[in-house]
């Protein structure tokens, strides 16, 4: 966690200095769980930036519908900045408009997962530590982060931002992270019926509301698959075929450029899990091209990139 | 009419005879909280809960996906809709308020949709008094109360160890005369905590004038101040209550033509053949739902369109609350007015 | 009754109006005769039906005959999409979904009496055309006063219903004013956009109604002519265009406030668009 003082005093800074006529962070929400993106205009606005684990979104999605000569200052932990990073390689942002204020990440907290642990209104939540102090109407409870981190933080590699102009706060020691998601080994572990009853069972309870995609800083698409309409490329429903269709497809456009940032399943509504899915094809982009989203400035997603001398031909 | 009883540890007993002859919906344990569930048995309904489920019940009279008609050689054959009654157990006040007020829309005089006639017919709703409103309701704000009738035929409240059942339409009394009578003293007590319930919540904002506001606030640039971190996403508009748009498609492979939900809140769903778009931002779609909630409405059945059950406060992505809203729109407006 | 329910009619006859073939009338005919009855006791000229080929989809279209020339139903299609050119393909014979009359379609009742003057662009025209052909009937005439026409196309190519409007010409009951963009070779009537020619022809607002449908670029430049000549607001009606769905105002999409375009319209004065929020 950055101090807020100082992340507060850098947004002014640049803000007053003219260095970005804009700043993109988290102020607190209307509910004590939630915090609520923000774009800072005014050098005295920065008082209103929070950093605390609520922070839900990947600020890197509210990047695409920006004016494109604005300079903007985004507040990035490490899967934004590596969002942005993915978003410049793929020439979606033009990095020379960014000024990165890096911050410590201590992992996001599932605010749905917290109030289904306290059970009961929350009234206000304040982190002590490696603690969650809730107030409830009568009553007080402890609880460990850990607990409720969301799966993505819980999983996360990079969790340190990446290419940034400045870092606010000092990085934590971070030691023992995984290199591989527990979650999709979970699932590799299991037969392929099972495979199958965890994905439909997952993917049908879907409501089509593409909260996922609009949340995700790589779905960035000015005309998605499913909004296509001659020729329609998948059931429009919320059927059985309309609902996998969106899940199958919308993970295999992410091959090697999912961030796994979680922001996707954070803003499902029904809480479904999708990440399993594309972190286990951003494990093939590693094992088969050696290829890691958002490791460089330079490579391309190899489902996304194009060459005139690609090794195979598309047709003899 | 009169109120009817029976002890809580009962009521199981009843609903297993209702089982019988109703698809009885109740909420129930789902993976993201509370859903809406048939029930096979009493022991999966959850009633009495701190909060309200996800997806709003509207869904049992307009699916989100419905076949409207099977065609084949090109004849439209609507698919005939028998089903079991549907018994709607233990919805809350906002949401049968919703029923109500989409009743306008569906079963308006000479234009019904056939489809939500017939399952409204088919149903009956049992709401269930609000003695605990949740952070995020705001009923009182908008029309409604925690003990409001609208859209029920049957209104059950919890004493303690007893439910009391108040019928407000026919098919709801003919549900529950077989029920003791409730004594004066339990109907006593179930109007004194109707009472308090209303009472003791608090106004998330002032509604005068609300709709003279917003329309003074329409080519403001107040909505692109509001919708700057919208994500555009359907969730405030799939979760409501009372939204009721639909597109209709045609399912080739299936071989028909279908109607699925739709939202204004989707830059597509404006979006015309010939490129132009009415609404082409999020501060103009926006400015729609908000307006249609709360000002159109008011100018069609002198209604808000909105019933506070809180779902799009609670579920935004992005933490946009369509209270703040409403509160900065008077603000606004009427700090626009002592400025003229 | 259901709303959604499309009526089975049959393609009895297509007609190429243009020369580039972008526009084609369609006639069609009733497959049930309760459903022409129905059709015909609602009829009114200015409503439209929602056009379906399974598996391509509905649109909307006006209504281009008048009652009495019934017992078919024209629509001019202009080949812009998938549906249309699904529609364009159709032959004499064909079976296809049809719902409709749908919308308000002009206050005839209102009309009555009066002058009027009628001021039509494109393929929007063809609802006007409906119109002029219900006022022209004999036992219609009549009820109304003088009747001026001025319609606009690109080109004399793109002039719908030709033979039948060059007969206006002989009629002693009309004014007739057609006008192409640029001059041609043979073309004697005026040249220039509408709005200009309105300017030019249209008649003393006294006792005068206006009814424009063009496309927006052509409404949206000859209202404020109508209103510099004097027309008042609630004397202009105009026909509105909005991607609609359902057609019964149930499904939401074309909404302007608290009004649905399928509804509530197509047609409204500029009165009453004036008192709604500028959402087109
Ligand atoms: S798919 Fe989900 S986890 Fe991956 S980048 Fe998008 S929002 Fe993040
Ligand atoms: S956010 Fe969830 S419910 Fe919405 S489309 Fe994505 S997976 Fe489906
Ligand atoms: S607008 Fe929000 S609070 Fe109001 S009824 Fe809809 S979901 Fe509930
Ligand atoms: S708010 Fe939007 S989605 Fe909801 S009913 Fe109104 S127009 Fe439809
Ligand atoms: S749920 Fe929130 S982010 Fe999604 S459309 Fe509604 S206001 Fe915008
Ligand atoms: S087209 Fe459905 S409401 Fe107008």
């Amino acid at each position: 966690m950055a101090n807020i003082d100082a992340l507060r005093q850098e947004v002014s800074r640049v803000l007053s200095e003219k260095i970005v006529d804009v700043v993109l962070g988290f102020e607190a929400g209307s509910l004590p769980t939630r915090n609520q993106p923000v774009f800072i205009h005014k050098a005295k606005e920065s008082k209103r930036l929070v950093d605390n684990g609520f922070g839900s979104n990947n600020l890197a999605a509210l990047l695409a519908q920006r004016p494109k000569d604005e300079k903007i200052g985004v507040i990035c932990r490490g899967c934004e900045s590596r969002a942005i990073r993915a978003l410049t390689v793929e020439q979606q942002l033009n990095r020379e408009n960014l000024y990165l204020i890096g911050v410590p990440c201590r992992g996001i907290i599932d605010w749905r997962a917290l109030e289904r642990a306290v059970d009961g209104e929350i009234l206000a939540v304040a982190e002590d530590g490696e603690d969650l102090l809730v107030t409830l109407k009568d009553d007080e409870k402890k609880l460990a982060r850990a607990e409720v981190l969301h799966s993505a933080c819980r999983n996360c590699r990079q969790p340190d931002p990446v290419g940034t102009d400045v870092l606010i706060g000092e990085l934590p020691a971070r030691e023992g992270l995984a290199q591989r998601s527990p979650d999709v080994a979970a699932f590799l572990g299991k037969d392929a019926d099972a495979r199958y009853a965890i994905f439909s069972e997952e993917a049908e309870r879907c409501i089509r509301c593409y909260a996922c995609r609009e949340a995700c800083p790589m779905c960035y698409c000015t005309e998605c698959f499913v909004d296509h309409i001659t020729p329609r490329w998948s059931e429009s429903m919320v059927s059985k075929g309309g609902t996998q269709a969106w899940h199958i497809i919308r993970a295999f456009h992410q091959t090697g450029r999912c961030v796994s940032c979680g922001a996707c399943e954070r803003a499902c509504p029904m809480e479904i899990k999708m990440e399993y899915i594309t972190d286990r094809l951003n494990e093939d982009m590693q094992d088969m091209y050696g290829f890691e989203v958002g490791a460089n400035d330079s490579d391309q997603p190899p489902f996304a990139a194009f060459s005139l001398d690609d090794r195979n031909r598309f047709k003899e | 009419m009169s109120y009817k009883t029976t002890p809580v540890n009962q009521f199981p007993k009843l609903v297993s005879q209702w089982i019988k002859k109703y698809d009885v919906t109740a909420p129930a344990e789902a993976k993201n909280g509370l859903e809406y569930k048939t029930i096979g048995d009493p022991a999966e309904m959850m009633l009495n809960n701190r909060v309200n489920t996800t997806y709003a019940p509207k869904a049992f009279f307009l699916p989100q996906s419905e076949k409207l008609f099977t065609v084949e050689h090109g004849r439209f054959q609507a698919p005939e809709l028998k089903t079991k009654p549907r018994l709607l157990l233990g919805v809350r006040p906002c949401d049968t308020r919703a029923f109500w007020l989409l009743d306008t829309v569906f079963l308006a005089k000479g234009e019904e949709d056939a489809y939500w006639q017939r399952r409204r017919a088919d149903s009956l709703v049992i709401s269930f008094g609000c003695d605990t409103p949740c952070a995020s309701c705001f009923c009182t704000s908008v029309g409604g109360e925690p003990f409001g009738r609208e859209g029920s035929d049957i209104q059950m409240t919890q004493l303690e160890d007893v439910y009391v059942f108040e019928a407000f339409t026919e098919k709801g009394s003919a549900l529950i005369n077989k029920l003791p009578e409730a004594d004066a003293a339990t109907v006593k007590k179930v109007k004194a905590l109707q009472k308090t319930s209303a009472a003791e919540m608090p106004k998330a904002f002032d509604n005068t004038n609300l709709r003279d506001h917003l329309y003074a606030l329409f080519e403001d640039d107040f909505w692109k101040e509001v919708a700057e971190t919208c994500l555009g996403c359907g969730v405030c508009t799939y979760l409501c209550p009372t939204c009721y748009c639909f597109d209709i498609v045609d399912e080739v492979q299936r071989g028909e033509r279908v109607r699925n939900w739709d939202t204004c809140m989707f830059r597509v769903y404006s979006q015309e053949a010939s490129g132009h778009n009415p609404r082409p931002n999020k501060a103009a779609r926006t400015r729609q739902r908000v307006m249609h909630k709360y000002a159109y409405w008011i100018d069609s059945i002198n209604e808000f369109g909105c019933t506070g059950c809180g779902r799009c406060v609670v579920n935004c992505p992005v933490n946009i609350d369509i209270r703040e809203i409403v509160s900065a729109a008077q603000a606004r407006s009427a700090k626009m007015e002592a400025a003229k | 009754m259901n709303l959604y329910q499309p009526m089975p009619m049959r393609v009895e006859r297509v007609i190429n109006e243009t020369s580039d073939l972008t526009l084609k009338s369609f006639e069609l005919t009733f497959e049930n005769k309760t459903d022409q009855k129905a059709f015909f006791e609602k009829y009114n000229p200015g409503q439209f039906c929602q056009f379906s080929v399974f598996g391509k989809g509905e649109a909307p279209f006006g209504i281009a005959s008048a009652a009495w020339e019934g017992p078919f139903v024209r629509f001019t299609v202009q080949n812009v999409g998938s549906l249309t050119q699904t529609i364009h393909n159709l032959q004499p014979g064909d079976l296809v979904g049809v719902r409709g009359p749908l919308g308000n379609g002009f206050p005839l009742d209102k009309l009555k009496g009066r002058n009027l003057v009628i001021i039509g662009g494109g393929c929007a025209f063809s609802t006007l055309y409906a119109l002029t052909k219900h006022i022209m009937y004999k036992e219609h005439r009549k009820d109304y006063g003088q009747l001026t026409i001025v319609y606009g196309a690109r080109n004399s190519g793109l002039c719908l219903y030709k033979a039948d409007i060059e007969s206006w010409y002989d009629r002693s009951d009309m004014v007739i004013h057609q006008a192409i963009d640029v001059p041609e070779e043979g073309w004697d009537h005026h040249v220039g956009y509408v709005p200009d020619v309105v300017k030019k022809v249209a008649p003393a607002p006294k006792n005068t109604s206006a009814i424009v449908c063009g496309p927006p670029i052509m409404t949206k430049f000859t209202l404020p002519i109508l209103s510099e000549l004097g027309f008042p607001p609630k004397e202009i009606y105009t026909s509105l265009e909005k991607r609609m769905k359902c057609g019964v105002g149930k499904c939401g999409r074309c909404n302007i406030g608290s009004k649905y375009v399928c509804k509530d319209g197509p047609v409204f004065t500029l009165a009453e668009l004036n008192d709604l929020p500028q959402d087109i």
